[in-house]
């Protein structure tokens, strides 16, 4: 209890008492004021300031067996904390009532967080546990189709979500046509979701941020594990490098769906190959309770080629350094270093003809960020970050008998500035805020030629740029803010709002994300993407908060969206930035949610009901359309059982309603051919998409040190013929007719995965 | 450069395995449009003005001629103007003009008291040099023969190509463009991809080569993207590019042509 008047903070870092691994987003209170709390951060820090007193310290997290430690508050201090990791207990977890109910009490909207144990019990297609694939389960993050990668949060397009991997950007989050992600789940202790009300610290992209966090590895013992699966081996390795000091984390894999193409008699076949590998490594150390350094790294590459004939291959590459540093008790303060590439290059072989087409995107940051621990009811952020982008749009590289010119599209460069400062505040008991500025300033740099266009795409006027010159500023300022107010223990309701900008743009005019995709920064005819999104919601907890409700509602308007000309062409045009139209969108919906978090049987339900419109000018006659991501409905089912201390089962089964497609409404002869006649953009559906996916899990005996499983699993269990491609033609038995064809992909995928640790 | 994109590669990969079924979709029917067809070239007239309607989706593939149309064309480089004569049904022709390189001709269209108008420029002639055959495999995993075209493009950009194949006196039903965009002033060896019919040895192929303008381009490169049976999940589908005015389909082309046989090896 407060016996005086002076202030005084404990701080620290909350570990897993067996790994050693920082515990990001812990429930750190003081029971003696158990509305006022804070959340560890992404390094694991805490801080807590309160009057002088005798206190106990009550930390929980997810999983964990809570902690509760006296504090005698008479001087600043540190008090490390180590949590015992109770995941794979079959007993339900009783933890004390406190703190369970974050998700009614924080100001954060439109977030989610997934454990890696339900990652790694939901099924998935070939086997391969994927955070990507399993985000898309919850509400409001919609699954693209598949053989498709990419996913649209609240209607936003697939380029408008931030991805980010140990805070460096990834470009292109997908693997082999999009049926894998980047991301092996190994490597993988967290990801944080935010598809609205995105804290003041993220910024770029208009829809979402998807933040992931690798592991820093264990620093007290050496372990191995891995996986082997019908298409992939995984393999990983972590350790101490001082003990209790610093260690390291490495995992990669590898597919080898070409080793079965190999097998095939077919000798046109053997030349063709389709793989990808990644690694992903991290190394920390800890100087002292105060400096704490971290490395961290990802590496991947996809190969897929067609005899001698054509290959492509992609891939990205990222680093970060960061540096923990604890100024004081109170003030926390991160500096990062990143870089990050995507690029991809393509081979085209035949006699005469030898092409090489190169593109790369790459970044350069610096970004530091600050949090400073006022006491438990304040917190202030702030920071800034500094991106050099540069831009290689496209490098044609021909042999001199081929019938193409050798070509090197000019570089384009550029640099994102932003700063912010929020406040997260609880004004009273039952109300907590989160509010916030951001000021962007996005700097187009030269050297390079700028061009002008008329309404026809023509180019009017260049102006020449030398190197480190400005060719156009665009400054904006994105107000973020968020608030809860607490109804009693068990509901809340929240309101939030933000703005964001995004300034590098995906452009593609296929239908579904390919790895030649072409990124362009805001230019002077390209201007900044920009959304407005309000949201309201209502949050509840059952049942002692085994049971979890939410209900949010959100509106969003978006700004300078582009779109492309018909027939536009995106590769190795210099003018590409004629070939772009531009115009609004907006998207709103309900997302509802609810989730049994404790117990035997986990797992959650999801729907979103929604609409996402977009108005062009020069598309469908100026009018508003859906877009193609427009879903009127989406549902998500999740079910995990703990059937006995060796089987895991599960199931997940989601609908949505059919993307927006162009049909033809006639057709007509030209040239003696068969053409269709299009009036209307995307005003027809797919089939609806529906699926059901199961798996099982079989624990082996666990011996001294060395633990395996096996995972079954069968997607797509009652063959649904989902509809990949509707395509209209000439019916082949009947010339006089026309038909539509439907191809669709992935009727009963059984795979069997098995996994090791030691 | 149509087979070189990515996701020509991607199809192989994915449709290897998928199923394909013929499905019944219910589309709207549309107010027919007009779809004009018109060429003028450097070979002798008369030239042709092919004028019908669309049709609904699920009617047969027989187009009804417009036969009430005025036709006019006018070669205004030397302000020689015809109106044209229904020759057939829906099919108007020229008497009198000839089709020169260099010259901008007009077409005006006049049907139920609506104006639809274009005008193209017929581009100068690029010989073509031979005409040779390669193997490659195709996305079916099979070798296929297709016929090369070999020609010196000229120096300086605007060129733009079409090419059709008659394979034993059948057209086959693909569209071959090539643009000089990326190509300028080389000696082009492209080979013609075919995706609905392949060539055999001995066959007899009569290939024609013609010279059009980037409207005409533009066309037929749109119309490329949404026909064929390789179009996928590629653009979102649209009305070709069409360089006539007052909202008909199709295009009206001037364009040099020429044509070579030969025997498949």
């Amino acid at each position: 209890m407060a016996i005086g008047q002076n202030r005084y903070t404990i701080s620290g870092t909350v570990r897993d008492k067996k790994t050693g691994e920082a515990l990001i987003g812990a429930s750190v209170n003081l029971l003696e004021s158990p509305e006022r709390g804070i959340l560890s951060n992404s390094y694991g820090f805490y801080s807590i300031t309160a009057p002088a007193g005798h206190y106990t310290l009550l930390i929980t997290f997810s999983g964990y067996q809570p902690d509760s430690l006296p504090v005698d508050l008479v001087h600043n201090s540190t008090l490390p904390v180590e949590l015992d990791n109770v995941a794979g207990q079959l007993a339900e977890v009783v933890v004390s009532a406190q703190k369970k109910n974050d998700n009614v009490t924080r100001p954060l909207m439109g977030v989610q967080k997934l454990t890696t144990r339900e990652i790694n019990n939901i099924p998935v297609l070939f086997g391969e546990k994927d955070v990507l694939k399993t985000i898309q389960l919850l509400p409001g993050i919609q699954f693209a189709g598949d053989g498709n990668s990419g996913f649209y949060v609240r209607g936003g397009g697939a380029d408008q979500n931030l991805i980010l991997l140990d805070e460096a950007t990834v470009y292109n989050p997908s693997h082999l046509l999009g049926f894998f992600s980047t991301f092996n789940s190994d490597a993988i202790k967290d990801i944080t979701v935010y598809k609205g009300g995105m804290p003041a610290e993220y910024g770029g992209r208009l829809s979402s941020v998807i933040d992931i966090k690798m592991n820093d590895g264990n620093d007290k013992d050496y372990h191995f594990g891995g996986g082997i699966g019908l298409i992939s081996t995984r393999l990983n390795a972590e350790g101490p490098i001082v003990p209790d000091k610093g260690s390291f984390s490495m995992s990669g894999r590898r597919t080898y769906a070409d080793l079965f193409l190999k097998l095939s008699p077919d000798s046109s076949v053997n030349d063709n190959s389709l793989y990808f590998y990644d690694l992903n490594v991290k190394a920390n150390y800890k100087f002292d309770e105060k400096n704490h350094i971290y490395l961290s790294g990802y590496f991947g590459r996809d190969n897929l080629a067609f005899g001698n004939t054509f290959g492509i291959d992609y891939g990205n590459a990222t680093g970060t350094f960061r540096w923990n540093h604890v100024f004081s008790s109170r003030l926390f303060s991160n500096t990062s270093l990143i870089y990050s590439k995507y690029s991809y290059k393509i081979r085209i072989n035949s006699e005469n003809n030898n092409i090489g087409f190169t593109s790369n995107i790459r970044d350069a940051d610096v970004k530091e960020d600050l949090q400073y621990f006022v006491d438990a009811d304040n917190k202030i952020n702030f920071g800034f970050s500094v991106i050099h982008h540069t831009i290689a749009p496209g490098i044609i590289d021909a042999s001199s008998g081929s019938s193409f010119n050798s070509l090197t599209l000019q570089n384009k460069y550029s640099l994102e500035n932003a700063a912010y400062v929020s406040h997260e505040w609880s004004p009273a008991e039952k109300l907590h805020m989160n509010y916030g500025l951001r000021a962007t300033n996005f700097l187009v740099l030269g050297p390079g030629d700028f061009y002008s266009y008329d309404s026809a795409g023509k180019a009017t006027d260049t102006v020449h740029y030398n190197s480190g010159k400005i060719a156009k500023t665009y400054t904006n300022l994105e107000p973020r803010w968020s608030l809860s107010f607490q109804l009693n223990e068990e509901n809340s309701v929240k309101v939030s709002y933000n703005r964001n900008t995004q300034v590098l743009h995906l452009l593609s005019n296929s239908t579904s994300s390919n790895p030649t995709d072409l990124w362009i920064p805001s230019s002077n005819n390209v201007k900044p993407e920009i959304a407005d999104q309000e949201s309201i919601g209502y949050f509840r907890n059952f049942k002692d908060s085994r049971y979890e409700f939410s209900v949010e509602a959100y509106y969003k308007s978006m700004r300078n969206e582009i779109d492309y000309k018909n027939g536009a062409q995106l590769i190795a045009n210099e003018n590409v930035e004629s070939q772009l139209l531009f115009g609004k969108g907006r998207a709103y919906g309900l997302e509802l949610f609810l989730k049994k978090k404790v117990g035997k049987f986990t797992g959650w339900l999801s729907y979103t009901l929604s609409r996402t419109e977009l108005r062009i000018d020069g598309i469908n006659q100026n009018n508003w359309y859906p877009a193609k991501q427009d879903r009127t409905h989406d549902i998500s089912l999740v079910g995990i059982y703990q059937a006995s201390r060796k089987w895991t089962l599960s199931a997940i089964w989601v609908y949505y309603t059919g993307n927006a497609v162009t049909w033809p409404n006639g057709k007509y002869i030209i040239d003696g051919q068969t053409a269709f006649y299009y009036t209307e953009r995307n005003a027809y559906r797919m089939p609806a998409y529906h699926r059901m996916d199961v798996a099982a899990t079989l624990q082996g005996k666990k011996k001294k040190k060395f633990e395996s499983s096996w995972t079954f699993s069968i997607y797509n269990l009652y063959g649904r013929e989902n509809a990949y491609s509707i395509v209209f033609q000439t019916d082949p038995n009947d010339p006089t007719k026309t038909q539509a064809l439907q191809y669709s992909l992935f009727r009963f995928v059984p795979s069997v995965t098995y996994n090791f640790k030691f | 450069m149509r087979r070189t994109t990515a996701y020509g590669f991607l199809f192989t990969v994915l449709l290897a395995s998928a199923c394909k079924k013929v499905i019944d979709v219910d589309l709207k029917s549309a107010t027919p449009q007009i779809v004009i067809e018109g060429n003028i070239t450097n070979a002798g007239g008369p030239y042709e003005v092919k004028i019908t309607k669309t049709v609904d989706f699920s009617a047969e593939n027989v187009v009804p001629p417009v036969t009430n149309a005025t036709v006019f064309i006018t070669d205004s480089t030397n302000g020689i103007s015809e109106k044209l004569i229904q020759a057939d049904s829906g099919i108007y022709h020229t008497t009198i003009l000839f089709g020169v390189s260099g010259h901008t001709y007009g077409m005006l269209v006049n049907v139920d008291g609506q104006q639809y108008t274009a005008s193209s420029t017929m581009p100068r002639r690029v010989p073509l040099d031979s005409i040779t055959f390669a193997e490659n495999v195709n996305f079916n995993n099979q070798m296929e023969i297709n016929a090369v075209v070999n020609f010196q493009d000229p120096t300086g950009l605007g060129n733009y190509y079409m090419f059709t194949e008659y394979v034993n006196g059948r057209q086959i039903p693909d569209i071959f463009v090539f643009e000089d965009r990326l190509s300028d002033g080389r000696y082009i060896q492209e080979p013609l991809f075919n995706d609905s019919a392949y060539l055999q040895k001995n066959d007899t192929l009569v290939l024609t080569m013609d010279c059009i303008d980037q409207n005409s381009y533009n066309y037929f490169y749109t119309l490329m993207n949404v026909t064929g049976n390789s179009n996928f999940q590629s653009v979102t589908p649209a009305n070709p590019v069409t360089n006539i005015s007052g909202g008909a389909l199709g295009y009206f082309s001037a364009h040099t042509t020429q044509r070579a046989a030969i025997s498949v090896y």
